[in-house]
């Protein structure tokens, strides 16, 4: 899967959020918001799985704890630890518009300022004369202030800039200069909070700057005044809210004053001011402090909690008496400033310390209490609690249960993490069952828990079966060189393809940039053919949100930034004349969506498929999707699609046909290949019938303590079992190979070329033929460079992969590099031996510094500095080709 | 004038935020107070660390009370005698467990179908499942020499077995399967081709080359050692390396006492497609050198020459025999008697040497030991019971074989384990006068009269709604059993045929009996009702 260009994130991964309790200021009765501070996450680890971990969260407020172990050390203390909190805060301040004549008529300025602090960017576009409907336009280079980026090719994105301004405060602007010359009728503009992102709009719409001509009989107010009145600002309140209340219609909609007269160019534009009230929620972050005495005498403890929240804040509050977190009253007395909460609480009000910002109380607890929980209240609608729960403190009676406590607390945050993957639906069932404890729907509400978890086992063990029953029960290496020997090699299967492929990927990273790839490429496909080459990777074909081509939109333009689509097909057509097969790049796990929903979020797609959100996978809460939960990985940056889904199979299916005999494809390339279920797979290519077939299913390789490990067989059977369950009529990129000779390479140390059987290490080892072996493309290197091979050794990679079984590929820019004559002559020796995708390797040596192997027993090789010769036996060895660590011999 | 705030990701949210509201909002402080209730306190801290409230995925499908005519007009019989024992345990909270695939790691230590096990964990978790049964096996642990084990692939499912939250009963198997292509270690079966005496051997002179005869159990025969003693080193070695799971998500463990792990002899090996009841399993070395022996010392050298001369041979019918001929057959003789009392007795003191090391192993830790007893339903409805009297179950018209065996388990404190379940007379071919309902009853009434623990097994995945039924009725019926292991996890588990009645029968069992107006998690006192109801099921 290819990075997501950033700029794409506009849209589609806003996910840093907070929480806007006014959010619910409209409805009848704003129910208490809660926000949530989370420990603070042990590691990083891999970003991929920590990434997953957090994006539920992200839902909820966050803030972090950190545990003052140190306090532990102190004689009677048994508990201390800080939690931060971030508390929302609400910040009113305006917005700005102003329009103003330049140094002449021609020349204006329009100004558009935000009070509040912050990383204000303007998002914005233009119209130009003639254009139609609401689509933006990008502004000429002259119109952009300094530091604008282009947002594709339809609007900018402009910073603030501070200013020092009236009376002294700090105030973001910005200036775009114009000229009324240049057929420009509007500016349209969003603003955007980058810390949040959060876009502030003008009554759900744009802002709107009409330009041309004014109609001062049109009603419209915003052309009424004249000259540099300012404006009275806007009615009541305004706020970053979704749910608004639409009164006053059409009284000062300055930007309905769209022209409808044909655009009068120097007519005469009026300057104007306005303001905007903005408010904005930001986070402060603060914290509460816990900590827990114990008497000596009493062996009372006594909790103390000392917050910098400002205002009153009540501690909401009960204790445990057993194991459970069941909240119960403790024994009287009570701390002063307390009252009884239905009889199920105790609210407590803390005492503001003199003269500082710091509230506290303290809190005597009877021996025999297991904890202390609470929430903090600091209005009506606003709580405060740790993560979603409230907090827990646990109390102990000596200190060494305090340090069970301490661990049980890592133990739990471990736990946490590691069974976070499974627990979505957990939670959701969790979640369910609060709504049932807590509201009279509750049968209705257990039913549909209960079928949206039927659902989910029943494809759990759709999943399960499909692997079970597969023929090929599991990958011991006799079974499958038993079964691969057997069958004729010259068959030809989309698994495979004829066994003899030798695949060229295409194109890199930057590809996309000259605009006219397919071009450049017409004319290399001669020379790719005589380099050996028997299959091409071409780019993905179809429109795009990203220029590279991984954010597919509409499925069926294949006019992209590589060429139209008459250049692809003649470029398709070139590559068969020089009998080179052509894998088109087909991303079927998400698509980037055309329209929003009601609620403004991008899942209505259009063009030829014009899915609604029942297309999209209902597990990225992102998305909002309609459709089942996702068969795979969700691509956290578009829409997923849902492949349960007949409707969207059908058209797939129909896209692929298309596809074969519209453009000419042989077959595909299939992109990230984790989001959805391996049998999905088999139908599309059951019903293309692609010449030949390779997925990318691209994961973690096994680390334990930061190094390698040396058995990565678990990684290499998640790729095994994903072939398996394309029924093996898909080949898959050997990712475990290029990890493994990432380690060899890099730290000498090639005996890890050599499993635990002697064979080699990834797919390669278990499932030659459909292992399809590279070792870099346009995500690991290129200019992406997420997991480049080893600098220098790249040759010694390809002396691998070229000599042993699997189907190998040749990235773009190493072809075309000072590598090119070595790679020819690897490429002819491979040819020339007819080593295929089931050749037998027979690993001679896999040493720290050399590996050595014989394949078919025509070929011999050593990779690495160390020695190796072959034996002169029945064969006669002479050296074919060799390079810097490696060595390539011949069978004469 | 306004100005609003669009953000795809801001919009996003609403829904969520919304729902979060609610419960927290809501039901934050309620739920602590009546959610607790119908929590009862075996399931808090499923979570811990997750929610202030516990929550098992059980609730899905209430887990109600049973309160059936049966309990309730017994509660007045029971009641005080159940308040005196309160155990947690308790019949309504019946545990099922389900097995998983017996070659769920590879010979070399691998998981095999790591991706589907792990969506069929999911799977069995979402749908209330409590635990799964693993298989480890003696040639895969210790497969490269004595005394080196090798627990990596074991220890990588115990781990997703943990990381979803399911319990663990680990079936330590002493024995090979042919249906999974699991040997015995290869240093053993090493020593049986110099000295194949350590099999168990019939009368024909055929081997049974998939577990050591009981006979070698206390001799040295690996360098010195004795099976016995490789048995508990195993253990020993697998209670360290598992140490970290014990307790919490390791709940039990089973020890293999024989062939397919069950205390017997290999008399009856399937398939058997005649109508014979099986062979005596007495004639390697060392079982004839015994009886031998044990002729000698009881004053009758003759009967120790060999086993007895008329027993029918596997293929013959069972009771066309001089030895087992219905009336009439030498088993009723005195020396029918001598012979089957010693060849029985040698199974008791096998399944007692390996229960108590089982259980002296693993006394320092808090799981339950459990044995399996076969149940050998061919030809229950025959006087002579031949087919358990060839398994070393001295078991006819005029003697209980089962109590004996019982006894041991007892003795041990260990748990039995009863395959088969699933079966109903009704189902079993009427030739053999089989009848595994009234065994199982027969054996779980011993079981009930030595106070053991049982564990029900399923003999076959079923393919019948029908098969259910029958569980069921096991289950739920006067002889309920504590925990029910389905077998096993695979693809005809998961096959469209098997796994929607499978899924039937869970929510089944898990669905309350009573209407669905009458949940507890309506009623604030309902909490305080279940412990009673539940000690009124256990203690019947």
């Amino acid at each position: 899967m290819s990075a997501v260009a950033t700029e794409l994130l506009v849209h589609y991964s806003l996910r840093r959020r907070t929480l806007v309790p006014g959010i619910h200021a409209y409805s009848r009765r704003a129910p208490p918001l809660y926000l949530n501070c989370t420990r603070r996450p042990l590691s990083a680890g891999p970003s991929l799985s920590s990434f997953e971990l957090k994006a539920p969260k992200a839902l909820t407020l966050r803030a972090s704890a950190s545990t003052d172990t140190a306090a532990v050390v102190e004689s009677d203390v048994v508990f201390s630890e800080t939690f931060s909190l971030k508390r929302p805060v609400k910040v009113e301040g305006k917005i700005t518009i102003r329009l103003v004549n330049g140094k002449d008529e021609e020349n204006w300025q329009l100004i558009v300022g935000c009070s509040l602090p912050g990383k204000w960017v303007l998002h914005w576009g233009v119209k130009y004369i003639g254009d139609v409907g609401s689509e933006w336009d990008q502004p000429p280079p002259e119109m952009r202030p300094p530091g604008s980026i282009a947002i594709k090719d339809y609007a900018i994105e402009s910073p603030l800039e501070k200013s020092s301004t009236l009376e002294g405060e700090s105030f973001y602007e910005v200036k775009i200069d114009f000229n009324t010359n240049n057929s420009i009728t509007a500016i349209n503009f969003v603003l955007k909070d980058e810390d949040s992102g959060s876009w502030y709009q003008h009554r759900g719409r744009d802002f709107k700057v009409p330009l041309t001509e004014y109609r001062h009989d049109d009603g419209n107010v915003v052309g009424a005044k004249k000259g540099f009145g300012i404006w009275p600002g806007a009615f009541g309140q305004l706020s970053n809210m979704l749910l608004k209340s639409e009164g006053a219609e059409n009284k000062m909609d300055f930007t309905s004053c769209e022209s409808k007269a044909p655009p009068q160019q120097n007519s005469r534009l009026e300057g104007f001011y306005e303001e905007h009230p903005i408010v904005r929620e930001t986070l402060v972050d603060n914290s509460v402090t816990v900590s827990v005495t114990q008497c000596p005498e009493t062996a009372k403890n006594l909790l103390y909690i000392e917050t910098d929240l400002p205002g009153d804040v009540i501690v909401h509050w009960g204790v445990c008496k057993d194991k459970g977190r069941k909240w119960e009253l403790p024994e009287q007395p009570y701390p002063s400033e307390t009252k009884v909460f239905k009889n199920k609480a105790l609210r407590t009000l803390l005492q503001r310390k003199e003269g500082g910002t710091c509230s506290s109380g303290s809190f005597t607890l009877d021996v025999g209490l297991t904890a202390f929980v609470f929430a903090l209240k600091l209005n009506e609608n606003t709580w405060l609690n740790n993560m979603g729960k409230d907090f827990y403190i646990p109390l102990s009676s000596s200190r060494v249960l305090n340090k069970e406590h301490s661990q049980s607390h890592s133990a739990n945050k471990t736990k946490e993490s590691s069974t976070a993957y499974t627990d979505g639906i957990i939670n959701e069932i969790r979640n369910l069952v609060s709504d049932i404890a807590s509201e009279k729907s509750r049968k209705t509400k257990i039913k549909e828990a209960q079928e949206s978890i039927l659902q989910e086992i029943e494809k759990l063990a759709a999943e399960a079966y499909s692997i079970f029953r597969s023929a090929i029960p599991t990958f011991t290496e006799e079974e499958v060189s038993e079964a691969e020997v057997l069958k004729p090699s010259v068959k030809i299967a989309s698994g495979t393809g004829s066994g003899f492929e030798v695949v060229c990927q295409g194109f890199n990273w930057e590809s996309h940039k000259s605009g006219r790839w397919y071009m450049e490429l017409h004319q290399k496909a001669a020379e790719l053919s005589s380099l050996g080459f028997t299959v091409v990777w071409l780019p993905p074909p179809t429109e795009s949100v990203s220029p590279e081509g991984y954010m597919p939109k509409d499925l069926y333009n294949l006019n992209s930034r590589y060429g139209s689509i008459d250049e692809l097909k003649s470029l398709v057509k070139r590559f068969h004349e020089v009998g080179i097969m052509v894998l088109g790049d087909a991303v079927l796990n998400h698509r980037c969506a055309h329209y929003k929903n009601q609620n403004g979020i991008w899942n209505i797609f259009g063009g030829r498929l014009n899915w609604d959100d029942r297309a999209v996978v209902a597990d990225d809460p992102h998305f909002q999707g309609r459709g089942n939960k996702s068969s795979g990985d969700n691509f956290h940056a578009a829409p997923n699609i849902d492949h349960s889904q007949e409707f969207v199979r059908k058209d797939l299916k129909e896209w692929l046909c298309w596809l074969r005999q519209e453009i000419g494809y042989d077959g595909w390339r299939l992109d990230f290949v984790r989001g959805f279920w391996g049998g999905y797979v088999k139908d599309y290519i059951d019903a293309s019938e692609p010449y030949f077939a390779v997925g990318e299913y691209w994961d973690s390789l096994n680390y334990t303590y930061g190094e390698m490990d040396h058995n990565q067989d678990a990684h290499r059977q998640r790729i095994v079992d994903w072939i398996n369950a394309t029924n093996g009529c898909a080949g898959a990129f050997d990712v475990t190979t290029k990890g493994i000779l990432h380690s060899a390479l890099e730290r000498y140390e090639y005996w890890r070329l050599s499993d635990e059987k002697g064979k080699p290490p990834g797919v390669v080892g278990w499932w030659p033929s459909r292992a399809v072996t590279f070792i870099e493309n346009h995500d690991t290197g290129s200019t992406q460079g997420h997991w480049r091979f080893p600098g220098g050794k790249e040759m010694q990679g390809y002396a691998y992969i070229l000599t042993h079984p699997g189907t190998p590929t040749v990235f773009y820019d190493h072809i075309f590099s000072d590598y090119q004559s070595e790679l020819s002559k690897l490429i002819s020796v491979r040819t020339r031996n007819k080593i295929h995708c089931r050749s037998i390797v027979k690993v001679m040596k896999a040493e720290r510094d050399v590996y050595a192997a014989i394949i078919d027993e025509k070929v011999a090789m050593k990779i690495g500095p160390g020695y190796y010769e072959p034996q002169t036996g029945p064969q006669k060895w002479s050296l074919a080709t060799e390079g810097k660590d490696y060595k390539v011999w011949e069978a004469s | 004038m306004e100005v609003s705030v669009i953000g795809s990701s801001q919009v996003n949210n609403l829904g969520r935020v919304d729902l979060r509201y609610r419960e927290v909002g809501l039901c934050s402080f309620s739920k602590n107070l009546n959610f607790a209730k119908i929590s009862s306190p075996k399931y808090s801290g499923l979570f811990v660390g997750q929610s202030s409230i516990s929550w098992s995925s059980k609730y899905l499908f209430p887990l109600i009370v049973k309160a059936s005519a049966t309990a309730q007009t017994e509660a007045a019989v029971t009641s005080e005698k159940a308040s005196g024992t309160r155990r947690s345990e308790v019949d309504n909270n019946l545990m099922l467990y389900v097995g998983l695939p017996l070659d769920a790691v590879s010979s070399t230590n691998t998981i095999n179908h790591a991706r589907a096990i792990a969506a069929g964990l999911k799977a069995l978790k979402l749908l209330g499942v409590d635990g799964v049964e693993l298989p480890i096996w003696w040639g895969i642990a210790e497969k490269e020499a004595r005394g080196q084990y090798n627990w990596a692939g074991y220890l990588s499912v115990a781990e997703m077995v943990q990381k979803m939250g399911l319990k663990l009963h680990v079936s330590l198997c002493f024995h090979a399967c042919k249906e999974s292509r699991v040997p015995l270690p290869e240093w053993v079966s090493q020593i049986g081709e110099s000295q194949p005496d350590i099999y168990f051997t019939d009368r024909s002179g055929q081997r049974y080359k998939d577990c050591l005869s009981l006979s070698v159990d206390d001799l040295p025969i690996f360098d010195g050692k004795t099976p016995i003693q490789v048995y508990k080193e195993f253990c020993e070695n697998f209670k360290t390396s598992f140490s970290s799971f014990m307790g919490s998500t390791i709940t039990g463990i089973s020890i293999g006492l024989g062939p397919d792990g069950e205390l017997r002899y290999p008399s009856y090996h399937k398939p058997a497609k005649s109508q014979g009841a099986g062979e005596f399993q007495c004639y390697d070395k060392n079982m004839l050198s015994h009886l031998k022996q044990h002729a000698e010392a009881s004053g009758n050298p003759l009967w120790g020459l060999s086993g007895p001369h008329d027993a029918p041979s596997s293929k013959e019918l069972a009771t066309s025999s001089g030895f087992l001929k219905e009336h009439g057959g030498s088993w009723e003789s005195q020396y029918g008697d001598f012979f089957l009392s010693w060849y029985a007795g040698q199974l008791i003191s096998h399944g007692d040497r390996l229960l108590s090391l089982a259980s002296s192993t693993f006394s320092d830790v808090p799981i339950a030991v459990s044995g399996k007893v076969p149940l050998m339903h061919s030809w229950y409805q025959t006087r002579s019971h031949p087919a358990e009297l060839m398994a070393g179950i001295y078991n006819t018209v005029n003697r209980d074989g089962y109590e004996g065996i019982i006894e041991v388990f007892s003795r041990n404190s260990c748990k039995a384990i009863l395959p088969g379940i699933d079966l109903a007379d009704e189902d079993q071919p009427k030739e053999t006068r089989s009848s595994p309902e009234s065994l199982l009853e027969q054996i779980i009434f011993s079981c009930r009269k030595y106070g053991i623990e049982i564990s029900g097994q399923n003999a076959r995945i079923s393919g019948s709604p029908s098969g259910f039924q029958q569980i069921k009725k096991s289950l739920t019926g006067e002889n309920a059993v504590d925990l029910f292991t389905y077998q096993r996890m695979g693809a005809s588990f998961f096959s469209p045929e098997h796994f929607p009645s499978f899924t039937a029968f869970v929510r089944d069992l898990r669905q309350p009996q009573l209407h669905s107006d009458d949940l507890a998690v309506e009623k604030v006192d309902s909490a305080e009702s279940l412990p009673e109801k539940n000690v009124q099921m256990q203690a019947a």
